[in-house]
């Protein structure tokens, strides 16, 4: 049992120099009622070891910065102790850079306290008691980013485009649908199949029956590949299913993990930003241990990633599936396997971007418990591959679904990387909020917080990487209120395969987010320029560690832009009114991504052509 | 189960050093042979810059790909 009593301690520094930590020991002591002794730096081992019996303390703390010869020093105070009959009453600790608990016991020492020590981990030694490490400090809250915003448009001119433009899509979309939109809706009759079953309302044989005959009308709107897998049990390439023993292996390794996991924050202040890292190595089970490691080393938030391939298929396989390269395939029993692994604190985001499958991604990602999803037509379709009117009719069924499961989702504008200005980008991301705030969704606006290809060719960034990925916040700040999360990831086309570099540029990019005040953040792994083979999980530890160390360093610290900010943000603004101008003349949203007023083939920019043809008019 | 220490490395295992060399293919060539020397094959070199007095290299060594079977979930068993 330990003595929270009034317990009399000698603080003592053995050293020439070093006395802080026995200062804040001193104060942390204090503070919890004890009665504290001083002695200043230098003394020697025999007078500290008389103020002891003098002061006829319980407890000896003394601290010291190990060097040449230092270990005999240390030695000899212990035995100079035992020597005055003070190890019957006293116990005594000894602190300090390079102390750890096995050298102190070496060394004769009751306990040592090395570098990080919890100052309550030494009043639990003063007191005699186990130290228990508080969790509750630790825990950690998933936090709704896109609270508290009004969405309401402070440029009235770019509010009023923006609605005639969305007018103009749901005219559009009216009398059209897709293979994908009809895959979603027959996906959502088999979950409700499933739901009805697992509530006993119908018998096994019935549910199997019913179950049969969606999976027939499923397979009727599905790819080739697909189709085969159902029917043939063919595999695609690079693919195979998961043993039932790796499956049991996994949940005892997340059970034992879980148990002995603590969470770190990255964030130093309330203000910095939420912090997601993605995760797609192509095996959830590999996903899973990422998705630990991050856990426990602060990452608030995780990003599902799939195959490029799986994005070009109609349609999902099932199973427990792994695959060898990059992008983890999606099937509605590998996101469940993710979804039961993760901490009930970490936020998690499937991403319905581009391709194929998007509304049923998003249907699978509610349904099963996913916090945030991704949507962008524009990007889709001018960066992502997709045809632009598929893109479209697919788009507002996935936000439909987003709102009918209150996933928040970002709108990413990646085809910037292709070297589309970052106005047009902006101006198809406002059109797709502007969509889904009118079908009841919460849009949180992504910028790409890059090295901007278009400022490459212009020279803008010669100078700083701060000014063009400032002006883009404060521009989207001046048109509208609503939630940033600069992505993704942070630092695009800045890092390099040196670790350090990439996880320098990416502490930096996070520095600036956090400075202007955004609401969450995606970064890369340290590995984000290397392409040779899968990024590895140390590669996410560097980065989330850049991330926290520059959270630390900057505090509440801002990070001061130059004059050019301002005017980038104001060529921004002009840039977005110009091209949302040209899309209301032109009377059509997808015809304008066809013809180029999204992004144009001399930026980098063409039509995806994944699915083109493939819109059913009713 | 996991028999080896090896096994429970999660995917892989880099190798940073300064090689002395007088070229980048000289210093390529080394770290590579060291890889080798240390019985790791699945190997790359993530990382390599050259100056003058040699390379900053980074390599790499894969133990476990995504997709293989995992020697840290197998059984789920430690070693040591």
């Amino acid at each position: 049992m330990g003595n929270s009593a009034k317990q009399r301690v000698l603080l003592a520094p053995l050293d020439p120099v070093h006395d802080i930590g026995l200062k804040i020991m001193k104060r942390h002591l204090e503070a919890n009622g004890h009665e504290t002794f001083m002695l200043p730096p230098d003394y020697k081992a025999e007078e500290i070891i008389q103020k002891a019996i003098d002061e006829k303390v319980g407890t000896i703390l003394i601290s010291r910065t190990l060097g040449y010869g230092v270990a005999e020093l240390l030695a000899g105070f212990v035995d100079l102790a035992d020597a005055a009959g003070l190890r019957k009453n006293v116990r005594i600790a000894i602190g300090g850079m390079a102390i750890r608990p096995e050298l102190a016991a070496e060394l004769g020492f009751d306990a040592g306290f090395g570098p990080g020590t919890n100052p309550d981990e030494v009043l639990a030694f003063v007191e005699g008691r186990e130290y228990v490490p508080d969790l509750s400090k630790e825990s950690k809250q998933k936090k709704d980013i896109s609270a508290g915003y009004s969405y309401r448009y402070k440029h009235e001119r770019i509010g009023q485009l923006l609605d005639k433009i969305v007018d103009f899509i749901f005219d559009w979309a009216a009398d059209k649908t897709s293979p994908g939109v009809i895959r979603a809706e027959i996906r959502e009759k088999m979950l409700r199949a499933e739901a009805v079953f697992q509530a006993g309302k119908v018998s096994e044989h019935e549910y199997k029956k019913a179950l049969a005959e969606l999976q027939q009308a499923y397979l009727e709107h599905s790819d080739e590949t697909v189709r085969k897998f159902f029917s043939e049990g063919i595999i695609p390439a690079k693919t195979r299913p998961l043993s039932g023993s790796e499956l049991a292996s996994l949940e005892e390794y997340v059970r034992e993990t879980e148990s002995r996991m603590s969470i770190k924050r990255v964030q130093h202040i309330g203000e910095n930003p939420t912090v997601f890292i993605q995760y797609g190595t192509g095996c959830p089970f590999m996903d899973i241990a990422h998705i630990k490691m991050g856990e426990s080393w602060g990452a608030d938030g995780v990003v599902h990633f799939d195959p490029s391939w799986g994005a070009r298929t109609e349609g999902f396989l099932s199973g427990y599936l792994t695959h060898e390269e990059d992008g983890s395939v999606i099937t509605p029993e590998n996101l469940r396997q993710i979804k039961d692994s993760l901490h009930s604190s970490t936020l998690w985001q499937v991403r319905a971007h581009r391709g194929l499958n998007t509304p049923e991604t998003v249907l699978l990602a509610g349904a099963i418990g996913a916090d945030l999803t991704k949507i962008n037509i524009a990007y889709g379709a001018m960066g992502a591959g997709t045809d632009p009117a598929r893109m479209c009719i697919d788009g507002i069924a996935a936000i439909k679904y987003a709102a009918k499961y209150n996933l928040p989702f970002d709108v990413v504008t990646n085809e910037e990387l292709a070297g589309v200005p970052a106005f047009k980008a902006f101006a198809g991301m406002l059109v797709v909020a502007r969509l889904a705030r009118r079908l009841g969704a919460k849009p949180i606006l992504q910028p790409l917080f890059c090295y901007s290809p278009e400022m490459m060719i212009t020279g803008g960034m010669e100078d700083n990487y701060v000014d063009f990925n400032a002006a883009k916040i404060m521009a989207l700040r001046k048109i509208i209120d609503a939630p940033m999360w600069p992505g993704a990831p942070i630092g695009f086309l800045t890092q390099t395969e040196d670790r350090v570099q990439s996880s320098m540029t990416t502490g930096l990019h996070a520095a600036l987010a956090s400075s202007l005040g955004v609401d969450a953040i995606s970064i890369a792994s340290s590995d984000e320029a290397y392409s040779g083979g899968p990024i590895v999980a140390a590669s996410r530890v560097d980065t989330l560690q850049a991330v926290t160390e520059a959270f630390r360093f900057f505090g509440h610290t801002k990070i001061q832009p130059t004059a050019k900010a301002e005017r980038h943000a104001g060529e921004i603004i002009a840039g977005i009114q110009k091209v949302l101008e040209q899309i209301v003349e032109k009377g059509c949203f997808v015809q304008a991504m066809y013809d180029g007023i999204l992004g144009a083939p001399e930026d980098g920019a063409y039509p995806g052509r994944v699915g083109r043809g493939r819109v059913i008019t009713l | 189960m996991a028999e080896t220490a090896m096994a429970q490395v999660i995917d892989a295992i880099d190798i940073e050093t300064f090689v002395v060399c007088s070229s980048e293919a000289e210093g390529k060539k080394i770290i590579l042979q060291i890889m080798q020397e240390m019985g790791l094959k699945d190997t790359d070199i993530v990382f390599l810059q050259y100056t003058g007095p040699g390379v900053r290299v980074r390599a790499r060594g894969y133990i476990h790909r995504p997709g293989s079977h995992y020697g840290w979930l197998q059984g789920n068993k430690r070693v040591g």
